[in-house]
């Protein structure tokens, strides 16, 4: 494990870097969240289909996210776009869900700012943010 | 069953720690990061028919489309951490593999809630 010399921290050229990162946790959630939202859908619909549209909307945006980072990179405006939409979702479906919890008939992705999630929904967006406008900076200045 | 399910947490939990101390030291996935996550693919696989059998033994889970699809999840996470790891040849690369070996850490004790009866 330690001794070997062992390629250090550079990137070589054809690597992502911390992007890659980013594209498997928004791969993780684009899966997990999509086939949450299918099921649920799929069995019934009508227990709560304001909640599971809405787990679903946020299934398409982390499907979008990640296709936009696979294809564009750290310099998708795309991605920064969708990120900033992802960022409104959580906040807007979180606030609503602590203001009054007997508003959507079964838990969503973004209920209680994604508490299901271990809040990784709230700090996922905010991380991709700060990432993609440094990034996009570093490279238009270059 | 038990005894297999912890197997797999100590796997999970080991890629995880050996990611993590791979992206602190800037070193990219080798062949020993790689084969812990091959070895945690391969403990879902084993897991997964145990479950199965069991299944088919009789008095199975009450939600078995949930079950197997985190057992297939999981077993996506850690084939498809490594792949990345495989092709990112830099610390983010294994950081990578970490949070895959984490988040199936994270889809054994939901399956635990899922099937109690499973791993009784």
């Amino acid at each position: 494990m330690s001794g070997e010399s062992r390629t250090p921290g550079r990137t070589s050229s054809g690597g992502r870097g911390f992007e890659i990162v980013l594209i498997a946790v928004y791969g993780i959630f684009a899966i997990s969240a999509t086939a949450r939202s299918g099921v649920q859908m799929l069995r019934d619909l009508s227990a709560a289909p304001v909640a599971y549209v809405l787990s679903l909307l946020a299934a398409l945006t982390y499907i979008a996210v990640t296709v936009a980072l696979v294809r564009g990179g750290r310099r998708s405006r795309t991605a920064l776009v969708l990120c900033l939409v992802e960022l409104a979702g959580v906040l807007v479906v979180g606030t609503l869900t602590v203001l009054d919890p007997a508003l959507f008939a079964d838990a969503t992705v973004w209920s209680v700012f994604g508490q299901g999630y271990g809040y990784v929904p709230l700090a996922l967006p905010v991380l991709a943010l700060v990432y993609l406008t440094r990034s996009g900076r570093r490279g238009r200045t270059a | 069953m038990t005894v297999l399910s912890i197997v797999v947490a100590v796997l999970g939990g080991l890629t995880a720690l050996l990611g993590i101390y791979y992206t602190l030291r800037g070193f990219s996935a080798d062949l020993v990061l790689l084969g812990a996550c091959a070895l945690l693919a391969l403990g879902w696989i084993v897991l997964g028919v145990a479950l199965g059998l069991r299944d088919l033994a009789g008095g199975g889970p009450e939600d078995p489309i949930t079950l197997y699809g985190y057992l297939l999840t999981a077993l996506v996470m850690a084939i498809g951490g490594g792949w990345l790891g495989v092709f990112e040849r830099s610390r983010w690369g294994s950081l990578v593999i970490a949070v895959a070996a984490l988040v199936s850490a994270v889809l054994l004790l939901r399956l635990h809630e899922i099937w109690p009866g499973g791993f009784a």
